[in-house]
């Protein structure tokens, strides 16, 4: 059985001066159904690049070669009209900043019916009541009076439960989420956590995880991809990238994790 | 205590705030910081953590003198600058100084690098010993930057050098005091633990105290002597920073550093035995 994502050789160029730089290079890896994968990096690493690759979402000009296979199916390429019918149905996206995704002048529950309406039809007041019963799903308390709401009445934390709600209203096999706690405070982030674990575990769909902290990583991830400069430095499981990093750079990050039982060495 | 370099008391802040209409609201106060005390001893770091919206920055900002608080009194040396103005506010500007959290936000794009860090000393008045170039090259390789970049301008910079010509800034001046807020927070977990080092070697050679704002629990163990947690306002623990990290007594300060993700222990066993192998 083919998994759930295989991307192989995936390179992402984008168009710089003279012509074009590549920001990913090579990338291999797969995704099983209930499994997560995380990739790690610092900014500038080519792990977000890799992410819009995969939903073809590349920035104007962007090209990406190699393969991405969902579901055994070749999408890398695939014309953007076909790739719509994946998008937001089999395969959703969740981003760091959920202000920036939401559409300020329509209410949450009209922008969760809307992600319904456009794959799964139906009538608008059957999406409603599936609106309501997704914000209910990711937390979001008193969900029916909640979801006639405009983004701006909304915590940072409850704005990332219904982008949350909106990426997996069509219960989607894969979700790729891009830092999605990194603009929340770490109370929240905690409970963000902990809600994607839940859903994975109700689901069993396939996470692709994307951050910078390895704090996170080791608590979400199964596997790590570790990126630097587009290039991918390992490959092995989340065990493996901790406790025997085969890599200098993997190390130099292990060791850059501020860490809350460090001994308050004395500096130098 | 009057060995602290500065004294806060019982600092409030109140911003007017309308509900609903912003033209036609009802006008209520909202009390951002309420009745905050602390000291900060010469040469030490003071750590001010909390989430988004505990007043930490407000508390910053207000020591800094970039806005005035509603009531409390601030001294340093033991001198009072609550009210501060004209002459005796620009003699405190060069005793404090702030770095903030966005470098590039917070550096002139058009200036070169020579006249963002001359511009504290043109504001105060003071003429370098040894003349501008000297003075800014000096500057330049205090933080660890090359000095014969300073011609260059911010966007030629990455973030990590960036926030070093930000400290530059803060420190030609020879401040006693330098605010902290966020600095390291935007960057990268390498660039942030080079940074962090740099302040404390600092902080050693020069003698500086530090005002530290972060929402990073783990980041303010490696640089804080003492720490205050702030929650709606209020200082809600202070103490050293072991006492506060190994036993919070606080339930707010409890949930802070429980919600921190944490390695699986056996993991972080091996990754610090790794760590000390290569050291």
């Amino acid at each position: 059985m083919s998994p759930l994502l295989a991307v192989s050789n995936l390179t992402v160029s984008l168009p710089a001066s003279g012509g074009y730089a590549d920001v990913v290079r090579s990338s291999s890896f797969t995704i099983g159904e209930d499994d997560t994968l995380g990739i790690v990096g610092e900014s500038g690493s080519g792990k977000s690049m890799t992410a819009l690759a995969i939903m073809g979402l590349l920035p104007r000009g962007g090209r990406a070669t190699g393969s991405v296979k969902f579901d055994g199916t070749e999408i890398l390429g695939m014309a953007d009209r076909d790739l719509r019918h994946l998008r937001g149905a089999v395969m959703s996206m969740i981003f760091q900043d959920p202000l920036s995704s939401l559409n300020p002048y329509y209410t949450v529950g009209l922008q969760i019916e809307e992600a319904y309406l456009a794959h799964r039809g139906g009538s608008r007041k059957a999406a409603h009541k599936l609106a309501a019963e997704a914000m209910a799903e990711v937390g979001i308390p008193d969900p029916a009076v909640r979801a006639r709401h405009y983004p701006h009445q909304f915590s940072g934390g409850q704005r990332q439960r219904i982008m949350i709600a909106m990426a997996l209203i069509c219960e989607p096999k894969l979700l790729i989420a891009d830092e999605p706690t990194t603009a929340l405070d770490v109370t929240v982030q905690a409970q963000v956590l902990k809600l994607l674990a839940r859903l994975q575990a109700q689901t069993g769909m396939g996470l692709l995880f994307i951050t910078h902290d390895l704090a996170v990583i080791s608590q979400v991830a199964r596997r790590v991809v570790v990126m630097r400069d587009g290039e991918q430095l390992e490959y092995v499981t989340t065990e493996e990238a901790f406790c025997s990093p085969r890599h200098a750079y993997t190390r130099s990050l292990l060791e850059a994790i501020p860490r809350i039982d460090d001994a308050l060495t004395e500096a130098p | 205590m009057s060995d602290a370099l500065l004294q806060v008391r019982d600092l409030t802040k109140d911003f007017t705030v309308r509900s609903g209409n912003a033209l036609f609201g009802r006008k209520s106060t909202f009390r951002a910081v309420d009745a905050v005390s602390f000291d900060v001893p010469p040469g030490q770091t003071l750590a001010i953590v909390g989430e988004s919206g505990s007043g930490k920055s407000t508390t910053a900002r207000m020591v800094a003198k970039l806005i005035e608080p509603t009531s409390g009194t601030l001294s340093l040396h033991g001198e009072d600058f609550t009210h501060a103005r004209g002459q005796q506010l620009a003699r405190f500007r060069s005793d404090i100084q702030v770095v903030f959290q966005d470098p590039f936000s917070s550096l002139n794009p058009k200036h070169t690098v020579e006249r963002i860090l001359a511009a504290p000393l043109d504001y105060q008045g003071i003429k370098p010993a040894g003349g501008r170039r000297a003075f800014t090259r000096a500057l330049m390789e205090q933080v660890g930057l090359n000095p014969d970049h300073l011609l260059r301008y911010p966007a030629q910079f990455s973030g990590g050098q960036a926030q070093r010509i930000g400290i530059a800034r803060a420190l030609a001046v020879a401040p006693r005091l330098v605010i902290c807020d966020e600095a390291v927070s935007a960057l990268d977990v390498t660039v942030q633990a080079q940074v962090i080092d740099l302040l404390r070697r600092l902080q050693q050679q020069l003698g500086l105290a530090y005002i530290f704002i972060a929402h990073d629990l783990a980041v303010v163990r490696r640089i804080a002597h003492r720490v205050a947690v702030m929650s709606k306002g209020v200082i809600v623990e202070q103490g050293s920073c072991q006492d506060v990290m190994r036993n919070p007594r606080d339930p707010y300060t409890k949930t802070l550093l429980a919600a921190i993700p944490q390695i699986n222990p056996e993991w972080d066993r091996r990754r610090q035995e790794n760590a000390k192998e290569l050291a």
